[in-house]
């Protein structure tokens, strides 16, 4: 597995409502080598931020981040050929008006005949059993078709590490359970934010992030519990109090 | 989000002569038909012209469907225009400049519905090679022309969804709780294609 490495990152940004920058991401330190690696945590704990450092989209403040030994700002053009990324909403992420032509998009760049790229898409939609949706409009596709349809532009390419940043938030039970399985069946280092718990508990390591630094680092079940516990604390401090 | 607005006809497979005609011929009619838009100063010509490309889509087996979906989001702009023109320089150029844009617009459908995307973007590439000795990358040209494509969609349906929150909440009337959200959302969208993108390497320059 390749392993990605955060050295003492930070991400901060400049806000209007503050004369201090905003930290999102406070000090990092990280060796991620496992094949599943969850990232669960509260809306705006920086889980985002952590997942779009992997693939360049964010760059760190200070401190380096390196997928394979390769800096994600010196070195940016081959991490994004490494790291395949998948968002939230797939409708921002195809760009073509099918999921063949998009797939045939994601390939433009390594196969230049034509013939060969028609193929190759055709046999990256078949791997996830899309074929049949392929010259449908991306708009006619369910949810779940559509997530896949953008999974399978990025695995076109096959990268080494797939992120995918909270990809069943937008999913019913029928398709976040495709989606599991379909991850399931992937060779490559999986790093992936959710607010699914049941799903987080199938991975071989979860990070809970909150406010911009790790809270744990560790096994699946020990992670939750503590995401769990911090749920709770921080909607006990909120609570309104009785009049 | 919705995605019922469609400007030009999505591609319909299919073997008819259109279809296996050559990219290059295709784009001439498209150039042909806009430059005959500025020339033509009779709109009986217009409608003949009109007409005989209509035929032409239908012999493409896209169907009347497909073409009226195509015109379809053109035609409250067109009745504005019509309007206005024969108000000011009367009905005979009023007509002229409103088949001259539907000519325009079937025109180019009839090059989307019979051209699958990728072809389409491997002949802009190959028509814009040339520039590549003064540093331009025919990838991004071609790049820019597929995201056009999706985007005109998008930003249709999105028109659509507001407008229907606007009916919701009785502001039907407000051009400001239209056009606002429209304009904010068409740029949170070009924000994130841009991010995708960017997360694909897509639109990159070459190594």
């Amino acid at each position: 597995m390749p392993a990605v490495t955060f050295d003492q990152v930070t991400v901060a940004v400049e806000t209007d409502d503050s004369p201090e920058p905003k930290v999102l991401l406070d000090a990092v330190d990280l060796r991620l080598t496992e094949r599943r690696v969850g990232v669960i945590g509260a809306n705006g704990s920086g889980k985002s931020t952590l997942l779009r450092l992997v693939n360049g989209l964010v760059q760190p403040t200070s401190g380096t981040v390196a997928v394979d030994g390769d800096d994600t700002v010196g070195a940016v053009r081959r991490v994004r050929r490494n790291v395949g990324f998948v968002f939230t909403d797939p409708l921002s992420q195809l760009v073509m008006p099918t999921g063949r032509e998009d797939v045939e998009l994601s390939l433009r760049r390594s196969v230049k005949n034509g013939t060969e790229r028609r193929s190759q898409a055709e046999a990256a939609l078949r791997r996830l059993g899309l074929l049949h949706l392929a010259d449908q409009s991306i708009y006619e596709l369910s949810g779940g078709e559509r997530q896949l349809m953008a999974l399978a532009a990025v695995l076109a390419v096959s990268p080494k590490v797939l992120v995918l940043d909270e990809p069943s938030t937008l999913l019913d039970l029928r398709n976040r359970e495709l989606l599991r399985r379909t991850l399931a069946g992937l060779d490559q280092q999986i790093i992936m934010s959710t607010h699914d718990l049941d799903l987080a508990l199938e991975m071989d390591r979860v990070l809970v992030i909150e406010q911009g630094r790790v809270a744990f680092d560790g096994a699946p079940a020990e992670a939750v519990a503590t995401y769990r516990t911090l749920c709770m604390d921080g909607l006990h401090t909120t609570e309104p109090s009785p009049r | 989000m919705r995605g019922h607005g469609f400007l030009l006809a999505n591609y319909v497979p299919g073997n008819s002569l259109i279809h296996r005609t050559p990219l290059a011929l295709k784009f001439l009619l498209v150039f042909a038909c806009g430059l005959a838009s500025f020339i033509i100063q009779d709109w009986r010509i217009s409608t003949a012209v009109l007409a005989v490309l209509c035929g032409l889509f239908l012999l493409t087996g896209a169907g009347l469907k497909r073409l009226w979906r195509a015109v379809r989001p053109l035609a409250a702009v067109l009745l504005v225009i019509g309007l206005f023109q024969w108000w000011q320089l009367g009905a005979p150029t009023a007509a002229r400049i409103v088949l001259n844009i539907l000519v325009c617009v079937v025109a180019a459908s009839l090059l989307t519905a019979t051209t699958p995307v990728q072809k389409l973007l491997d002949g802009v590439v190959k028509a814009a090679s040339p520039f590549k000795r003064f540093g331009a990358d025919p990838e991004r040209f071609a790049l820019t022309i597929g995201i056009m494509l999706r985007s005109i969609p998008y930003i249709a349906g999105t028109f659509a969804d507001v407008r229907d929150s606007a009916r919701a909440r009785g502001l039907e009337r407000n051009p400001r709780a239209l056009i606002l959200p429209v304009f904010i959302t068409s740029v949170a969208f070009a924000r994130q294609t841009g991010e995708a993108l960017a997360a694909r390497g897509l639109g990159e320059a070459e190594d």
